[in-house]
């Protein structure tokens, strides 16, 4: 458009918030590991590299998120067939998916925290047992916790796709003669490759940015590059290191993402119907294959169900494993000593989350229906924090922002930066996803009545994204209330979290006051999400959204 | 004011896709009186609807000009235009009743609330909708859809009102109705209407001028009447109606008339019809050369086989009884094939395939085109 003051204007701020938050830290992150004594050199990525240690680290990450990726889909894949190709009773569906959640919405180290009570020193099961010599911490332990943390991903993404397919297809290979076994191999599977590659490389990217469970699970068996890069600066001191880690960090994180783009970028061969032809069911999986379904669902849900309730019960006992008598103590200390962190956690995820979710939508919205030159670029930009390991960013952010002319280490904003430019991409993407969905009709013709762009930005398009925005907004909230990759750089006397009083309680050994912290965190957390539906609710209480195919909004 | 409702001139739009250019629209020309209902009728990718859009504004011509009551449009916002458009999926707001929809152009522009009540009430009525208000768009039918979709444009009076395909999306019946139901309308209210369509019989029913284009361009403009009877091109002769379009050779160009040669020696003369643009017959046609005689499947009877002068000889391919009429296939013996449509009267009798007939061309009917 020739002359748009309104767009000229958000693209202004956005490239102004881009170059402070996104492109100075990593350019500063860069300059630190690749300049030493005003000239160019690859002095620092070779020192890190000599170091054995380092270089088991590198090895460790690729090992261990190939591990999460390929375990994590194929349970990921095995709960998705549970509950869109098998007829097991809707109740047990949705127990199967409201499990699934749980890991979701969860501070990372839940899942490590149980297995530490019940595989780790003392560990409840190890004494049930009588298992001797058996050490949680390693590649194990590690392995286990962000298979249970990350699976629930993969289960997203794969049956998404696996509801979208036709059930007619099945139909189609049952009746020219396909045995069950046949139509799984050449139809279902091969049509749901884009969401097992997405799900692959989507795992392989959050096992090899996470922080939290090798931290605690890793022990020195088991370096990994995060928690060495972090280590190295808050242990030693030295930026410079941690910087060029950071690097080896970001480079397979980046291939990561570029693939992922590559995947998506291709448009799916699975065509959403919906408007023609009857409802038909999709057909029977084999038998043998439903019976390996109930058994690794059934383990899954108990270990899952296990594992939260030993959280529970271990934060309401004097000593885990040692004296178990109740007691309400390591609440009252988190009700004394927490609260700080409480509300320093509720501010910060508030904050986050109201200008995350402006951001996405203006964001979301010129690069869905503007024009403007450099769109890509803005679309790439702004996807860049997300993409990168959140330990790399907190390091960038620490190199950025620890000296003139913005100085903001230690301060509320650098801690709402760092979450704001890293989870409002979820919001983008649903918001454009949602504005796809929505006929360009729709507001041509708002303009054709005599509204103008304002009026049908804020009296059209917003009304339809509303439920797309909300959807971004809690899935920024939980973030901001349960990461901690980056973060854990920023904190401060000032400015503390939930999820670092965890980390400490931990570290300290403290597993019941830990299991205290992460229920008041993950009570918190439902609270907040069932007020944000609720709200939800009654925005869209009037907004009648068309039901079936009587009237689509999907342009024609 | 004497000024037309709507003029294009040289309205062009170019569009560059993967490298290449793109002539969506070239050179299109027209001019709409008070009053009038104009549609543009082509086959998908034609340009009809771009040449609407650049008349709402959705999308700023490449070249040319726009003048909508002797105003001059061509770059001005669509809000600012004062036209109504309805859009082939009605594009009404989900999220807003009825009522919603029908007064938010009237709010936009900022009329008293009772100004809007009453109006949006009388718009309603005008449609057939009245205590409707309240209903959301996914409680009524498509056709109910529709109406909405007109009542929340003509309540704002527009200067103009364009539609793009707005009855696509009913079934056959509903759409039948709506066509003369928005014809009547139109009348009534004495609205300039611009509408798309890709359907010949919707355009032919409704339109009082038909703007026929193809790849783009322009192919003739005229009254359905003309369009029909003296198509100027091949296009046009094929696109509206049925034709059966027969390649012969030309044996001898007359003044208003042309004669030319089946291959078997039978010679056939008919009018010879020429674009507006060309001045003589002589350039667009030359003895020895190839023509196309149009004839309409109505203006063929089938018949017992004859030697008689004038006659085709033919063998039937197919014969298809479709109550008001039969319809014939037949293969010339030079090996073209014809359509025939003979009106069934009752005790006539129906020919069978595989039968060798004798076929009449209704000469005053046919007519030669430019290949």
């Amino acid at each position: 458009m020739k002359s748009d003051p309104v767009l000229f204007t958000a693209l202004v701020a956005v490239w102004l918030s881009f170059a402070v938050f996104i492109f100075l830290p990593l350019l500063s992150l860069l300059w630190t590991t690749f300049r030493v004594n005003g000239s160019f050199s690859f002095s620092n990525i070779r020192k890190v590299w000599s170091a054995r240690y380092n270089v088991r680290a590198l090895y460790g990450s690729l090992i261990l998120a190939t591990a999460v990726s390929i375990s994590g889909t194929l349970l990921g894949y095995i709960f998705a067939l549970a509950v869109t190709r098998t007829n097991f009773p809707k109740p047990v569906k949705a127990l199967l998916s409201a499990v699934t959640i749980l890991p979701l919405i969860s501070p990372p180290f839940t899942s490590s925290i149980s297995l530490t009570l019940a595989l780790g020193p003392n560990g409840m099961l190890l004494k049930l047992f009588g298992i001797k010599n058996f050490s949680i911490y390693g590649f194990l332990g590690i392995w286990i916790s962000e298979t249970l943390t990350y699976f629930p991903v993969a289960f997203m993404v794969i049956s998404a796709i696996l509801n979208t397919m036709a059930a007619t297809l099945d139909d189609a290979a049952l009746s020219l003669g396909a045995s069950r076994w046949r139509m799984l191999r050449t139809v279902t599977i091969p049509l749901s490759l884009p969401g097992i590659g997405n799900s692959i490389l989507l795992l392989f990217g959050a096992s090899l940015a996470d922080f939290a469970t090798p931290l605690i699970l890793g022990g020195h068996t088991f370096p990994v590059l995060p928690t060495e890069a972090y280590l190295l600066i808050t242990g030693m001191f030295d930026l410079r290191g941690g910087a060029a880690l950071s690097f080896l960090l970001l480079v397979p994180a980046l291939v990561v993402f570029f693939l992922q783009r590559q995947l998506l970028g291709k448009k799916s061969f699975v065509s959403v119907t919906g408007k023609n032809g009857a409802r038909t069911e999709f057909a029977q999986l084999p038998k043998a294959l439903v019976a390996i379904i109930v058994v690794v669902c059934t383990f899954m849900v108990a270990l899952i169900l296990y594992l939260y309730a030993i959280i529970l019960w271990g934060s309401f006992v004097k000593v885990w494993s040692v004296n178990n008598t109740f007691t309400l103590q390591h609440y009252r200390y988190v009700f004394k000593h927490g609260r700080k962190a409480i509300g320093d956690t509720l501010l910060i995820a508030f904050l986050s989350t109201v200008i995350g979710s402006i951001l996405a939508v203006v964001i979301g919205y010129i690069s869905q229906r503007k024009n403007f030159l450099g769109k890509r670029f803005l679309e790439f930009s702004s996807l860049l924090n997300y993409a990168l390991p959140g330990t790399v960013i907190g390091i960038a952010y620490i190199i950025a922002f620890n000296r003139k002319p913005i100085l903001l280490t230690g301060t509320l904003t650098i801690l709402v930066a760092a979450y704001v430019f890293r989870y409002y991409a979820t919001g983008i993407r649903s918001v454009v996803a949602s504005l796809e969905q929505i006929d360009p009709a729709l507001e041509e013709a708002s303009l054709s009545l005599g509204a103008g762009s304002l009026r049908t930005f804020t009296h059209v398009t917003i009304p339809l994204i509303i439920p797309a925005v909300f959807a971004g907004m809690r899935y920024l909230f939980i973030h901001c209330m349960t990461a901690i990759s980056a973060t854990i750089f920023l904190v401060s006397v000032r400015w503390t979290l939930l999820t670092t009083r965890i980390l400490e309680s931990m570290t300290e050994l403290q597993f019941s006051q830990a299991s205290a912290f992460s229920i008041v965190l993950i009570v918190i957390v439902f609270a907040a999400d069932a007020l944000m539906s609720g709200m939800l609710g009654l925005i869209t209480a009037n907004f009648q959204r068309p039901q079936e195919a009587s009237y689509d909004i999907i342009g024609a | 004011m004497t000024s037309s409702a709507l003029e294009l001139h040289n309205v062009s739009k170019t569009f560059s896709k993967d490298g290449h250019e793109v002539h969506a629209v070239q050179s299109v020309n027209l001019t709409v009186a008070q009053g009038e209902l104009v549609t543009f009728l082509g086959p998908s990718g034609c340009g009809k609807t771009t040449t609407l859009r650049m008349v709402a504004g959705f999308e700023l011509p490449t070249g040319g000009a726009i003048t909508i009551q002797g105003e001059d449009m061509t770059n001005m916002p669509v809000n600012k235009r004062g036209i109504g458009f309805v859009f082939q999926n009605y594009a009404l707001f989900p999220h807003m009743s009825v009522y919603g929809n029908v007064a938010y152009g009237l709010k936009a522009r900022g009329e008293k609330d009772k100004d809007i009540r009453d109006k949006v009430k009388s718009a309603l009525d005008l449609v057939g909708l009245a205590n409707t208000e309240n209903r959301y768009p996914n409680q009524l039918s498509g056709g109910e859809q529709q109406r909405v979709a007109l009542a929340r444009v003509i309540v704002m009076e527009p200067n103009l009102l364009l539609m793009d395909e707005p009855l696509s999306n009913l079934d056959a019946k509903l759409r039948l109705h709506m066509r003369t139901e928005i014809r009547s309308l139109q009348k009534k209210l004495g609205i300039t209407c611009l509408y798309v369509t890709h359907d010949q019989s919707e355009a032919l029913t409704m339109a009082d001028r038909i703007v026929v284009m193809n790849k783009g361009k322009v192919e003739q403009v005229g009254t359905p009447f003309e369009i029909y009877s003296n198509p100027q091109s091949v296009f046009v002769a094929d696109f509206i109606g049925q034709a059966n379009i027969v390649e012969l050779m030309v044996a001898s160009v007359n003044e208003e008339t042309l004669t030319a040669a089946i291959p078997e020696g039978t010679l056939f003369t008919a009018r010879a019809l020429k674009p507006d643009h060309h001045e003589l017959t002589q350039n667009l046609y030359e003895t020895g050369k190839r023509a196309a005689l149009v004839i309409r499947p109505e203006n063929i009877t089938v018949g017992e086989r004859t030697a008689e002068e004038g006659t085709f000889p033919a063998t039937l391919t197919s014969a298809i009884f479709v109550g008001s009429h039969v319809e014939y296939d037949a293969t010339l013996a030079h090996g073209s094939t014809v359509k025939a449509m003979v009106p069934f009267v009752r005790g006539m009798k129906i020919h069978e395939a595989g039968e060798a007939v004798s076929l009449t061309f209704d000469a005053g009917s046919a007519a030669f085109l430019p290949l």
